[in-house]
């Protein structure tokens, strides 16, 4: 550990693009809620058939208008909130599960290390893109079955780092220490092992979100989306109106490849600052 | 020799487990092919005896039973729609894909490679920075936000390629571009970190004190980080597959993948299961060959 640790160029980027994305959910949420509609009503954008299509800067809409009329400003900021509270979510389940099966891999008996390296073969030399859609093909388009794909598909990645870490860590002298005290298995994940892989898992939380957004913009693409606000379905209409309405696709490929960016840049100086040597 | 059977069953099972899955995954999924085969005003007599022709209204069990024997002589039945043989339609779609993919996983590899190593040679220089900022834009643009950008400018604004339809170079020119940028991103940063890593280790520095040259040098150290690269490079297979699907949605392209797409749509189970199982097989059959390269490049993959 050096004390020269700062943050990067990058980080500090990454950083500030992303507040300013989470400031954006951040107000839809209240505008959503309070200012257009109530708690228990929530508003969505409306539709008007009379501004289809509107180029930005008209009729009084700043990005202009979807295929349907609808503010694209507000479709947009429905799709990211969507957006990031789906793959934060999912993130966070899928890396928690990974977590505890790849310390489980460690630890546990043989027949469970086998069925365990049994499955995470099985998902990983499957087209991931394959299982989402044949669980999509079997849900329908529900939120359920998205992120019942996105987690089964997600777990072996965490899962695999997570038992390298947890190998790693358990060879550790104060892990060997913790247990000639006597502490037993369940407070030892908790309160050792746990804080000890957090940051390499952080790290890879980061960037797992975005994979999370591109993969299910591209299930939303191929019409196996979990909510009409999904980046990638709103997309693939923007695409069959390619010619009149150039603007919304724009609109929507820059904003999303934006958060990404963000995600991907903090993710990455994360990673450089939380170890020095790479990079 | 063992390792190599294992290696062998593991396939076997998931090309099994994958058309197993497949097969009962769209049979429950909702939505009845033939009912939309025959429009709503089809009389309930109409809608059994097609079905009956297509042996949909057996049991699960013994449409199963049909479809593993019928897979055996290798028959992959008749679509629901316009009743073609799946197998032929399989044929004919197979060629643009391929085209597609093998192209695109070549110049990425190609790219990626070259410009991964002067990257990784001039470390932290403005050339250094500058492309691993631009992999870094790439990687964030996926596929289906960067297709129809792409169209926009090079079809629309300029007019120098096509926007649809398949056949010439010309027509295969963008799709191509789209597939190359993310993937020749990836493999560029990858090849940059393990030639970092491998260019200061010892034994560099020992072949360097024997007086060989630059060049000499440099081709040692690709040949140790081929094996890393290949493997990021068999794990993106996924992402070629999921891309080229996508990129055939876009630009209409008769391959697989939108045949795959239109498939799913119908409900045309023959279609979408005979596309599952050929692309596990082809990725199956990849994934060998990477892993059989890597162990003749890298004998310590062995142990």
């Amino acid at each position: 550990m050096s004390l020269q640790r700062k943050f990067t160029k990058e980080m500090k980027l990454g950083l500030g693009v992303l507040s300013l994305y989470i400031v954006w959910a951040l107000s839809w949420f209240v505008y959503k809620y309070t200012i257009k509609g109530t708690f228990l009503k929530p508003y969505t954008p409306e539709l008007d058939m009379k501004q289809e299509l509107a180029m930005p800067m008209t009729k009084g809409l700043v990005l202009g208008a979807d295929l349907l009329g609808r503010s694209l400003l507000e479709v947009l900021s429905a799709g990211l909130t969507y957006s990031l509270t789906l793959s934060m979510l999912v993130t966070i389940i899928t890396a928690s599960i990974g977590i505890l099966m790849g310390y489980m891999a460690v630890k546990a008996p043989s027949w469970f290390k086998l069925g365990f390296d049994l499955a995470i073969n099985l998902v990983f030399i499957f087209p991931s893109i394959l299982i989402a859609i044949m669980i999509m093909a079997v849900t329908g388009q529900s939120m359920k079955g998205l992120i019942f794909a996105m987690i089964i598909t997600g777990w072996p990645g965490y899962a695999k780092i997570a038992r390298g870490e947890a190998k790693r860590v358990l060879s550790l002298t104060y892990v060997e220490g913790a247990r000639a005290i006597g502490i037993g298995e369940v407070r030892m994940f908790f309160t050792i092992i746990i804080p000890a892989i957090l940051p390499v898992m952080i790290v890879n939380m980061v960037l797992g979100i975005s994979g999370v957004i591109i993969s299910e913009a591209s299930l939303g693409f191929l019409g196996l989306g979990g909510s009409p606000y999904s980046w990638g379905a709103m997309l693939s209409a923007a695409k069959t109106v390619l010619l009149e309405a150039p603007h919304i696709a724009m609109i929507l490929s820059v904003t999303m490849a934006g958060l990404i960016i963000g995600l991907n840049l903090f993710g990455d100086g994360l990673r450089d600052y939380l170890d020095p040597n790479k990079g | 020799m063992s390792r190599f059977i294992e290696k062998i069953l593991y396939a076997v099972l998931t090309i099994f487990v994958a058309l197993t899955t497949i097969f009962f995954v769209i049979r429950m999924s909702p939505g009845d092919p033939v009912e939309t085969v025959l429009g709503q005003k089809a009389t309930q007599e109409e809608i059994m005896k097609l079905k009956s022709q297509l042996g949909l209204d057996l049991p699960m069990s013994a449409q199963y039973k049909a479809y593993l024997i019928g897979l055996t002589k290798g028959d992959m039945g008749k679509t629901i729609f316009g009743n073609k043989d799946v197998k032929e339609l399989l044929k004919e779609r197979m060629k643009p894909t391929i085209t597609l993919a093998s192209i695109s996983v070549t110049l990425a590899a190609i790219v990626g490679i070259f410009l991964g190593i002067l990257a990784g040679y001039k470390k932290n220089k403005s050339f250094d920075k500058f492309s691993r900022l631009i992999s870094l834009f790439a990687l964030s643009f996926p596929i289906f936000s960067l297709a129809p950008l792409m169209v926009l400018l090079f079809s629309i604004k300029f007019n120098w390629f096509p926007v649809s339809e398949w056949g010439t170079l010309k027509h295969m020119f963008l799709p191509i571009v789209t597939l190359v940028i993310p993937l020749s991103a990836v493999v560029m940063r990858v090849t940059r970190n393990k030639y970092l890593e491998e260019v200061h280790s010892q034994w560099v520095m020992v072949t360097r004190s024997k007086g060989l040259n630059e060049v000499a040098i440099l081709l040692r150290v690709l040949k140790v980080c081929l094996p890393t690269i290949l493997n990021v490079v068999s794990i993106q297979l996924s992402v070629v597959i999921a891309g080229t699907m996508i990129t055939e949605t876009i630009f209409d392209i008769p391959g697989m993948g939108s045949l795959l797409f239109d498939g799913i749509q119908n409900r045309d189970y023959p279609i979408v299961q005979a596309v599952i199982v050929y692309s596990t097989l082809t990725y199956m059959v990849i994934y060998f060959v990477i892993d059989f390269v890597n162990e003749k490049l890298d004998p310590r993959t062995q142990s």
